[in-house]
């Protein structure tokens, strides 16, 4: 994020039929935090890039055979890739927790008959389904279940 | 290359979407044991030796590989949700002229990346 915000990132490809004054970035939108929270958001998607493809390769080690898993989950030990996992975590958990709060807003008033629950139902359920998958996951590889 | 990705526009959200939510559910513990736990030896490392991830990872209900889903989602989901994230990054930071090249190149390593994702799955 090196250079400045582009001033016509979000200017419509033609001009419309109502005069609007040209976007204009201000000169202080770094210091603004809602647009630093809202690049850290799409900023997480490196995270996910790697994360993913990490994850690919430590599957894919699991099919070489054991002596290569063994070598993957011992190169896990480095350092920098606990690093990059806590920084990792730390992406999914800010991901999480912004986007069940903006996921309510989202709902459609209605689909055909049918209404979606209130927003602070959705909002709880999310954060249910999370947990619920997170901890299932994580006794799942740990050992303590299945 | 614009107006395709305009047509691909509703599969390319849905897989976004998908990436957010499934991708972030399952990934976060995925990162906490296998990412940070056993690396650090709070969890032994060998509760997931070669034998039981194996088994865990083929792991079958009533003939469904779920297990095999599970881990697909996980590795292919996030790559979606990264490569749009990243796609939009570039343009608020950079303009929107050469988006249509960036998003394309994005959504192929996207692409190139779910086939490895799969691929992986369905060699373990």
């Amino acid at each position: 994020m090196a250079g400045p915000a582009h001033p016509e990132a979000m200017a419509p490809p033609k001009p419309g039929r109502t005069r609007t004054a040209p976007p204009q970035m201000p000169s202080t939108w770094w210091s603004s935090p809602r647009i630093r929270t809202y690049l850290l958001f799409d900023a997480t998607g490196i995270i996910y890039f790697l994360v993913g493809f990490l994850a690919i390769k430590i599957v894919g080690q699991l099919g070489a055979g054991p002596i290569a898993w063994q070598a993957q989950m011992k190169a896990l030990e480095n350092p920098i890739y606990i690093l990059f996992h806590v920084v990792a975590l730390a992406s999914v958990i800010f991901v999480a927790v912004r986007f069940f709060r903006l996921f309510p807003k989202a709902q459609p008033p209605a689909i055909g008959p049918a209404k979606p629950p209130p927003g602070p139902v959705i909002h709880a359920g999310l954060y249910v389904l999370w947990i619920g998958l997170t901890l299932v996951v994580s006794l799942a590889l740990a050992g303590v279940i299945f | 290359m614009r107006t395709l990705l305009l047509k691909l526009e509703p599969i390319i959200w849905f897989m976004f979407g998908q990436g957010i939510m499934i991708g972030t559910m399952l990934m976060t513990g995925w990162i906490l044991v296998i990412g940070i736990l056993m690396p650090l030896g709070i969890v032994d490392p060998m509760n997931l030796n070669y034998v039981r991830a194996q088994e865990l990872f083929t792991a079958s209900v009533l003939g469904i590989p779920i297990a095999q889903l599970l881990l697909a989602a996980l590795l292919v989901l996030p790559l979606w949700k990264g490569a749009h994230h990243v796609r939009s990054l570039l343009v608020d930071l950079g303009g929107g002229e050469r988006d249509p090249l960036v998003g394309t190149v994005l959504y192929l390593i996207a692409i190139v990346g779910s086939v490895m994702g799969i691929g992986a799955v369905a060699g373990i």
